[in-house]
């Protein structure tokens, strides 16, 4: 168990993401940056989307209430255990007790921590994913507070100590560079707009939300009459409301709209999505659905190698 | 025979099929989601749109060259549920502007949308929120160009020639008419969805 004394910003317990729901409205959930949750899972000896917590930006601070192994992985922030510096990327084996904080991140917006067999959580259509919205999954479907305890599903403590290689720590920096493709309504951009759309570095919104991140810094024209019939979105379609400014939505993204769809980040780069912070440098990659299908072949197969069974 | 149904890519991992009407979606997305070959499938209003695992790509577009979209009738109309209305006022602090637009007075608008037999064509956006057929031909009303941050549970909009209800609060880009206290969406319940589609709906004022 882990007596929760400060969650953060914005912490809750993510799990598998809904798959095959949409069609009722129900949106994916999950950890909005789903290979840095793989990797704190891995590290502890569980598969990929055991129910592990998510915080936003850190400034979380636990004790720990019973022996544990856990890992840290995602966003670069500091980790310490009653001051002492502790690494991420590697299974840490924590005694009752034991306080530890995780520091406002430095650069990344999401910080993963697992422990061996995952925490308990409330299950509806299939998963433990927290949806904040609808108040459902995770710690009766709402962000962690201070005073909270969360229990551990299984036995919390692993043998193992590892370390996630070198080569798959993902490195995030205050500039993303994401693959995309053109989707449903990219012919509704004028010329101008479309060249925009991949030449302009992007200014990431202020609101950091799962739902989606606006993308700021070219008024995108196009010609639309705002009459579109609502139609299915995803984590990754870029939406162009009339005002021109793009949103690139999330893992709880709504699962239908009517602003034209105007791109579509690559499946093999979803996954960055979740570390955009407010104010982050984002840029766009053309690719076409056929290339952006071998990029993700490419991804995949570097992550299994570590990750057992991870498919983006 | 019908001509086969001519599949669009609009993402690496995404076909998109055009239909003439919602009801024909919800067909032929029941049909493609028997066949199992998609993670998701989701009618729209005119379309359907499937998404798969693109490294099985051949898989999927097999099975597209053999799907139709089933024959039938409209959808399936269960009993009318009436649902309350509380119509203007903060919660439809769009409807002025509404009828400036299709030039109703607000009781004519009022009279319009409570007289009628609407349809639920189709369940989307967020948990329960319904897209709601049933105001005349060439009814239409943008959605806004700057989307509401926040727009509270049960509040009641109007787009395109739809009514929809808004199940949750979140951000939300259509003109609001007013509020119902109805709830369309309860995750305690066994069936936590109001409205399903081809639900017959009467509005009432409240």
């Amino acid at each position: 168990m882990l007596h929760i004394i400060q969650p953060g910003l914005q912490t809750t317990l993510q799990g598998t993401p809904r798959v095959g729901f949409r069609h009722l409205g129900v949106p994916y959930a999950g950890p909005a940056d789903p290979v840095s949750m793989a990797l704190a899972n891995r590290l502890v000896g569980n598969t990929p989307f055991e129910t592990a917590i998510e915080i936003t930006f850190g400034g979380f601070w636990v004790e720990v209430e019973i022996p544990c192994s856990i890992a840290i992985t995602g966003a670069h922030a500091e980790i310490t255990r009653a001051g002492q510096s502790l690494p991420a990327h590697q299974t840490l084996h924590m005694s009752a007790g034991n306080r530890l904080e995780i520091a406002p991140a430095k650069q990344g917006m999401r910080i993963y921590l697992a422990v061996t067999g995952g925490f308990a959580a409330q299950a509806l259509f299939g998963s433990t994913a927290t949806y904040l919205p609808a108040g459902f999954g995770g710690l009766e479907g709402r962000a962690l507070k201070p005073g909270d305890t969360v229990v551990f599903a299984g036995k919390g403590l692993s043998e193992q100590t590892l370390q996630t290689p070198l080569d798959l720590r993902p490195v995030f920096t205050n500039s993303f560079a994401l693959r995309a493709c053109d989707s449903a309504e990219t012919h509704l951009l004028t010329p101008d707009a479309y060249e925009a759309l991949f030449n302009t570095v992007f200014t990431a919104g202020q609101q950091g939300t799962r739902m989606g991140v606006s993308l700021e810094g070219a008024a995108l024209s196009l010609n639309s009459d705002g009459l579109m019939k609502s139609a299915a979105v995803y984590p990754g379609t870029i939406q162009c409301p009339p005002s021109g400014v793009p949103v690139a939505l999330l893992c709880d993204a709504q699962t239908t709209g009517g602003y034209p769809r105007i791109a579509h980040i690559a499946r093999c780069d979803r996954h960055l999505l979740g570390q955009i912070r407010p104010g982050d440098r984002v840029r766009l990659l053309h690719r076409s659905h056929e290339a952006a299908v071998e990029d993700l072949a490419a991804k995949d197969k570097v992550l299994r190698s570590w990750l057992d069974g991870f498919t983006l | 025979m019908l001509p086969p149904l001519t599949p669009r890519r609009v993402a690496d991992d995404v076909f998109e099929i055009a239909v003439s009407t919602p009801a024909e979606a919800q067909r032929l997305a029941h049909a493609l989601r028997q066949q199992g070959f998609a993670e998701d499938v989701v009618a729209g209003l005119d379309s359907v749109s499937i998404r798969f695992d693109p490294i099985a790509l051949a898989t999927v577009t097999t099975g597209l060259q053999t799907v139709q979209v089933p024959a039938g009738d409209s959808l399936q109309a269960g009993n009318i549920v009436e649902i309350g209305i509380e119509y203007g006022g903060e919660a439809g602090a769009d409807l002025e502007q509404i009828c400036a637009h299709t030039g109703l007075s607000i009781a004519d608008f009022i009279a319009l949308h409570t007289k009628a037999i609407h349809t639920v064509e189709m369940i989307g956006f967020t948990p329960g929120f319904s897209y709601i057929s049933g105001l005349p031909e060439g009814f239409e009303v943008p959605r806004l160009s700057h989307p509401r941050p926040l727009v509270p549970a049960g509040a009641v909009g109007i787009s395109v020639a739809f009514t929809g209800i808004y199940a949750l609060p979140g951000p939300g880009g259509w003109p609001l008419i007013g509020r119902t206290s109805e709830i369309l969406f309860d995750p305690a319940k066994d069936e936590p969805f109001l409205l399903k589609p081809g639900q017959r709906v009467r509005f009432r004022a409240a």
